[in-house]
């Protein structure tokens, strides 16, 4: 849905009890929960289910929206923090190795230099599973602060609005988290 | 400062960047799977609302009853010579006594 919906009118609606109100506000948020998923959680199948359980809690907590900021941001912070306790739950924090790569995963350690060339969808995918890979090593936090500075290029302050964390926080867990990371792409690189 | 290891890092997120971007649509049925769980989900809080109410109720009325009997036996006992309870035995079984 290219339109963007009159949210407080939505609520109010959805509060009455109206449906179509509830189904506008799914359209509507459905592409903000969808990327966080996306982009949180290692690529999965049953993504579409956890979408669908992060809407059903945003509508059970509905009352608690205050209104104060966009929807989309108290959305956001909801998803997030759904797949940091779906990350933290998984427990497993296996170290990456070389030997463990698939060939294709191999193949897009290799072609990483090469900057310039655009993979297809298959050398995407390898690429995006490596990169699972390398960051189930570090802490749920610490991932997805990595890929929120690295991969969607957000600020300090957009960052500490999603998280809740100081800036402060996100400082010395970013001076922290990047020496782990360089160490783990070495690693990969080392045992060749 | 960029590293060698930084310079690998951003490449592959370079190449694996267009898994991540989500889906602007939900996928066909997911609008109304949605709102189905969402509306048996009402239904079920508001089931389990009547039921504490009436669980509520329940137990109020449970407490009245039993602090009426209380009362009632307190009454009807005192002034008995027997230790509570006794005086109901003693009327069931019918014995005389002086």
């Amino acid at each position: 849905m290219d339109e963007i919906p009159d949210v407080d009118d939505c609520l109010r609606r959805w509060k009455v009890g109206d449906q179509a109100a509830a189904e506008e506000l799914i359209r509507y948020l459905y592409p903000v929960i969808s990327r966080i998923v996306r982009t949180h959680l290692p690529r999965r199948d049953d993504e579409k289910d956890l979408v669908q359980e992060i809407l059903m809690k945003t509508f059970s907590r509905l009352h608690q929206y205050k209104g104060d900021a966009p929807i989309t941001h108290w959305v956001s912070r909801l998803a997030l923090t759904t797949c940091l306790d779906r990350l933290r739950a998984q427990k497993i924090r296996p170290e990456v190795r070389r030997a463990d790569l698939t060939p294709e995963e191999s193949d897009a350690f290799e072609a990483a230099w090469l900057t310039g060339s655009s993979p297809d969808a298959g050398d995407a995918i390898a690429a995006r599973d490596l990169v699972d890979k390398i960051l189930a090593s570090l802490s749920p936090e610490d991932r997805s602060l990595i890929l929120m500075v690295d991969l969607e290029g957000r600020s300090l302050q957009e960052i500490a609005d999603t998280t809740g964390w100081s800036i402060s926080k996100i400082k010395m867990r970013l001076f922290r988290v990047r020496p782990q990371l360089r160490q783990l792409i070495q690693k990969l690189e080392e045992r060749k | 400062m960029n590293t060698r290891e930084d310079e690998k890092w951003q490449g592959l997120l370079l190449r694996s960047a267009s898994t991540f971007v989500g889906e602007t649509e939900p996928p066909y049925g997911f609008v109304t799977s949605t709102l189905t769980r969402l509306r048996a989900e009402q239904v079920q809080v508001k089931e389990i609302e009547r039921i504490g109410w009436r669980a509520l109720l329940a137990s109020i009325a449970a407490l009245a009853v039993a602090a009426v009997v209380t009362i009632s036996v307190n009454f009807s006992d005192r002034g008995s010579d027997f230790e509570p309870g006794m005086r109901s035995v003693v009327q069931m079984e019918n014995i005389q006594v002086s």
